[in-house]
């Protein structure tokens, strides 16, 4: 009897336990699963937008991919901002972090809050004062022809370097104190006397870094190196705003070129930016999981 | 009397070493604030004074803002912004509240094999799920709805990872002594949970309503007309013009920032507090 | 007695009409200053004259893009019930959305309009085999505006540089440089409306048939040869887009000519210190022919999600369809010139215009709107423009020319699926 009831009762806490998550569960299957579902059939198919047929040979979507040089470079940009982009700015949070989690400094909240600002405004906006910074007879050049480190105007967002390098620094900008916030919250979570101990074993600052703060941030740094490879494969608002992937497709991303295909340009080859949005989504998830590989400490 | 001299010369000393991270730090807020400065001084200035590149205060933000009221219905505009990022931050919180707290505080194997699989759901790329979601959602005959605008965000792997995380802090023996006291389950979470995890929940709120607040994309393909207008469709309607007065834009811009920037300043001691329970 | 029935009537058919939800339509349009005040005048030209419970309500969406992603989306998705009553949106798409989605369109053949009364070229667009689609509203003919006082300065005129050649546009571009240190030509450099209004003011498309003519295109190869020549030597500012193209070319003032789709001149107009100072005329071209093009006009279409068809076809045909009230205020408060060639025999039109040293710059310019050649359109039109926008740049950054334009023929012929 009595151990029946206990049996019923564990029974209804495991019910209860999935009855919270369902709703959480259903609504994502819904709204991300099903529609890659969709996608994916999509991009087998081919022609208008409104009377799509299955295209013929059915994968011919995805070979036709090989033969794009527009999406190859597209490809190599996002992955060129994922490798300069992702490190700096992780790094550069971390730095920060470190900074900042120092009992003595002055004004902590203060300078946490000031470097966390850029994230609080909207693409929109950012995007619009970034170009305006960086425009031709721009705020940036005018300071640095004053300074002489410039002889004449540099067309920023004109030329394929310079234009990369903008949307880098302005990707830097928006997001490395959103990143800092947690590391910030990661060291918060590491004992001083850690610190202390290894100060008394007289490591510098550096390595003190090095081998003892990273090695314990290591979950942080894996979470936001996750959400910051998905986000910068998934790159798009900074190429349409601030370059138009100009000049010359030489800054355009992966989903901007499949947004282009799409919406965008009046002609929507749906089944073409399906196919390619399926291969981005393989590829972030791809690189997640060697991530967490990586970072997973326990095996 | 020496002890304190000492003191303070230590103190002294340990702040002559922090002058490097003094500077570091104050160019990099540096860096950070100007540009939003820059859109502070923008809207008081001339449309042509802006393409020129001036830095500092203008005389033209009564102008500006008379422009603004004029071209567009800003307040309607703010107004529909707040009431859907407010809504959809109590539906998300709640639901990805309750789905860590069911992942956590009930796990068991299938309940990790399903979270892992969720985790996928965070790599889906928006541009593949636009067209298929637009059709369900006209399907289901929500356009131009605060559901359309809030279905997609209500449940986000994100959210649901950081309560998650967050109730590993929440005593198990809590809930059990709670069960002995006759709570149900359902009544744990609100009574006992729910009030125990405030600074997740203001942590939640901040990420989400800032991103409900300025998502573009999403809301622009599914609301339409004047009635259901946001603030980053008003700001972005400005910019797209043939002709574009910067002046009156920069005050849009400034007027769309404002309440997420004040947001973050009201809650960022919570903040700070619910983040750091997530990484631990 | 008549009187007495008339009254009657309209009681009827206000009742009628009251009962019948209001007298009201909804429209899409994207620059409130501009398209959005040509359609406000037109609300209030209809409600003023003809029904005065009528009401417009102007959706302005962001860019001529959202409302064509308003199509698309619709179209692909089968629901039309998120669109508007009437829809406008810019000339080279509506081929393809009757082609790809022909049920969401209504014919208006028998809305009672003078199609007589507008350009052959402009409503080449909007008829599709045939039947009448569009309503026009603005015009996208080009102009070439000249600032008098600059060229005065290196001994020019006006009139010495109409019916030119784009050499001698270099020539003389070359000297206003020298003298005055501004360009003689400015322009959008990603979104490529140079060479396509060049192209077709010399008669020709960049398709052939429904297929790309591009690299066997002789004119169109000169004409990139000239642009990045002119690039080269500062006669042409090629700005990385649209607002640095307003901004660092036109509102900094750093041109002595402008050359694109009339829309052009409310921003031009905001530099109030150049009033007076410039002149409109027609295009160069290769050989040197007075040249005539358009660029980026836009239509009203009515689509199949207006409830109250009647309505919808009366106030287009009422307003846009040759009201000269509807067309000054839409002159007069948002700067749109209309292409209605009677409505354009109005007061408002043959006034000097004081930023234009007292030209009338509107007659003139619905005049050239007649003479724009017909040239062949495509489905890919945008797509082909992109991608000789990008062979552009690439031969300012080093490359030849034929190369160049190969690659961009060869991505468009991959984009067509050919």
């Amino acid at each position: 009897m009595n151990k029946k009831k206990g049996f019923g009762l564990l029974a209804k806490q495991r019910a209860s336990g999935w009855a919270f998550l369902t709703p959480a569960a259903l609504l994502l299957f819904l709204t991300s699963f099903y529609p890659m579902v969709q996608a994916f059939i999509t991009s087998l198919k081919t022609g208008s937008s409104a009377r799509l047929k299955w295209s013929e040979p059915l994968f011919n979507n995805y070979t036709r991919m090989l033969k794009d040089t527009v999406f190859k470079t597209s490809m190599g940009n996002t992955f060129l901002y994922l490798i300069i982009q992702v490190p700096i700015m992780l790094i550069l949070a971390i730095l920060l972090a470190q900074l900042l989690n120092n009992k003595d400094l002055k004004f902590r909240g203060l300078f946490r809050t000031l470097i966390f600002l850029p994230c609080a405004t909207s693409l929109v906006s950012y995007a619009l004062i970034f170009k305006t910074l960086f425009a031709r007879e721009g705020l940036i050049n005018a300071m640095l022809l004053s300074l002489g480190i410039i002889k004449e105007n540099v067309n920023w967002l004109g030329t394929p370097g310079t234009a990369k390098a903008v949307i880098i620094i302005a990707m830097l900008w928006r997001w490395t104190g959103y990143n800092m916030v947690f590391y910030l919250a990661g060291l918060q979570n590491i004992e001083y006397s850690v610190y202390e101990a290894a100060n008394i074993d007289g490591a510098n600052g550096w390595k003190t870094f090095w081998n003892v703060t990273v090695p314990l941030l290591r979950p942080v740094i894996v979470m936001t190196a996750i959400m910051s490879i998905n986000g910068t494969l998934q790159l798009f608002d900074e190429s349409v705003n601030l370059t138009a992937g100009g000049p010359s497709n030489t800054t355009i991303t992966m989903s901007h070129y499949i947004y282009n295909n799409s919406l965008g340009s009046g002609v929507a080859n749906f089944g073409y930016a399906s196919a390619m949005s399926f291969v981005v989504f393989i590829l972030v998830a791809v690189l997640a999981l060697i991530n967490m590989k990586v970072g997973d400490t326990r095996d | 009397m020496t002890d304190s001299r000492t003191r303070k010369r230590a103190v002294s000393h340990i702040q002559r070493k922090l002058i490097p991270s003094y500077i570091f730090l104050t160019i990099m807020a540096f860096l950070s604030v100007f540009p939003l400065f820059w859109m502070f001084t923008a809207a008081t200035n001339t449309t042509v004074e802006v393409a020129r590149g001036k830095i500092w205060f203008g005389s033209h933000l009564v102008e500006n803002y008379k422009a603004l009221i004029a071209t567009d219905n800003l307040w309607q505009a703010m107004g529909n912004s707040f009431f859907y990022a407010f809504v959809q931050t109590i539906g998300s919180l709640l639901i990805c509240s309750l789905a860590g707290y069911g992942f956590e505080l009930y796990h068991d194997k299938g309940k990790d094999r399903l979270f892992a699989i969720l985790l996928l759901a965070m790599m889906v790329p928006q541009v593949a799920t636009l067209i298929p979601l637009f059709t369900m959602i006209s399907k289901l005959k929500l356009l131009n709805t605060v559901w359309a605008f809030i279905i997609p965000g209500l449940s986000t792997t994100f959210l649901i990872m950081m309560f998650r995380q967050n109730s590993r802090n929440f005593p198990i023996d809590t809930m059990e002594a709670a069960r002995i006291d006759g709570l149900s389950e359902i009544g744990i979470f609100f009574r006992m949970y729910f009030p125990m995890m405030k600074s997740t929940y203001a942590a939640a709120a901040v990420i989400t309503f800032m991103g409900a607040w300025n998502s573009y994309m999403w809301p622009r393909t599914v609301m339409k007309g004047n009635a259901v207008k946001t603030m980053p469709m008003l700001v972005a309607n400005m910019s797209n013009g043939y002709g574009v007065d910067y002046g009156m834009l920069m005050l849009g811009v400034l007027f769309a920032s404002l309440p997420t920037i004040i947001i973050f300043f009201v809650l960022q001691k919570q903040f700070a507090e619910g983040i750091t329970g997530a990484v631990k | 007695m008549k009187k007495f029935v008339a009254v009657l009537i309209t009681l009827c058919l206000m009742l009628a009409v009251s009962s019948a939800l209001a007298d009201k339509l909804t429209v899409s349009a994207w620059d409130a200053a501009f398209n959005g005040s040509a359609l406000q005048a037109a609300a209030d030209d209809y409600k003023a004259n003809v029904d005065p419970d009528f009401e417009l309500e102007i959706n302005i969406v962001s860019g001529s893009s959202d409302v064509e992603n308003d199509m698309t989306l619709a179209g692909s998705s089968g629901d039309y019930s998120n669109l508007s009553d009437i829809v406008l949106f810019q000339d080279h798409f509506i081929q393809r959305y009757v082609a790809d989605y022909p049920d969401c369109w209504v014919s208006l053949d028998d809305a009672g309009i003078n199609w007589d009364d507008f350009g052959a070229e402009k409503l080449s667009y909007s008829t599709v085999d045939g039947v009448h689609y569009g309503v026009p509203v603005d015009n996208g003919t080009a102009i070439m505006a000249y600032r008098v006082d600059l060229l005065e300065q290196c001994g020019y005129t006006v009139a010495d540089m109409t019916g030119i050649t784009w050499d001698k546009f270099l020539e003389v571009g070359k000297e206003v440089y020298a003298k005055t240190g501004k360009a003689l030509l400015s322009m959008d450099g990603s979104g490529n409306d140079l060479p396509y209004i060049m192209l077709q003011a010399e008669g020709k498309s960049q398709f052939k048939d429904g297929k790309p003519y591009i690299t066997e295109n002789e004119d169109l190869v000169k004409i990139i040869k000239v642009i990045c020549e002119m690039a080269k030597e500062h006669v042409l500012i090629l700005a990385n887009d649209w607002t640095g193209y307003v901004n660092e070319t036109v509102l900094q003032d750093q041109v002595a000519g402008v050359m694109n789709g009339n829309w052009m001149i409310p921003s031009m107009s905001l530099v109030t210190e150049n009033s007076g100072k410039w002149e409109i005329t027609t295009l160069p071209t290769l050989d040197g022919h007075e040249g005539y093009a358009a660029n980026g006009g836009s239509s009203l279409y009515i689509t199949a999600n207006c409830k109250n068809l009647e309505l919808a076809k009366k106030f287009l045909a009422y307003t846009f369809g040759g009201s000269t009230e509807t067309y000054d205020n839409a002159l007069r408060k948002g700067g749109v010139i209309g292409c209605c060639i009677s409505a354009a025999q109005s007061g408002v039109y043959q006034e000097g215009v004081p930023f234009f040293n007292g030209q009338a710059i509107y007659s003139k310019i619905v005049e050239m709107g007649a003479h724009v050649p017909i040239v062949e359109q495509n489905d890919y039109h945008y797509t082909c423009r992109g991608y000789i926008g990008n062979a552009i740049q690439e031969v300012l950054m080093g490359g030849d020319v034929e190369t160049a334009l190969k690659t961009a023929e060869d991505q468009l012929l991959f984009a067509m699926g050919l």
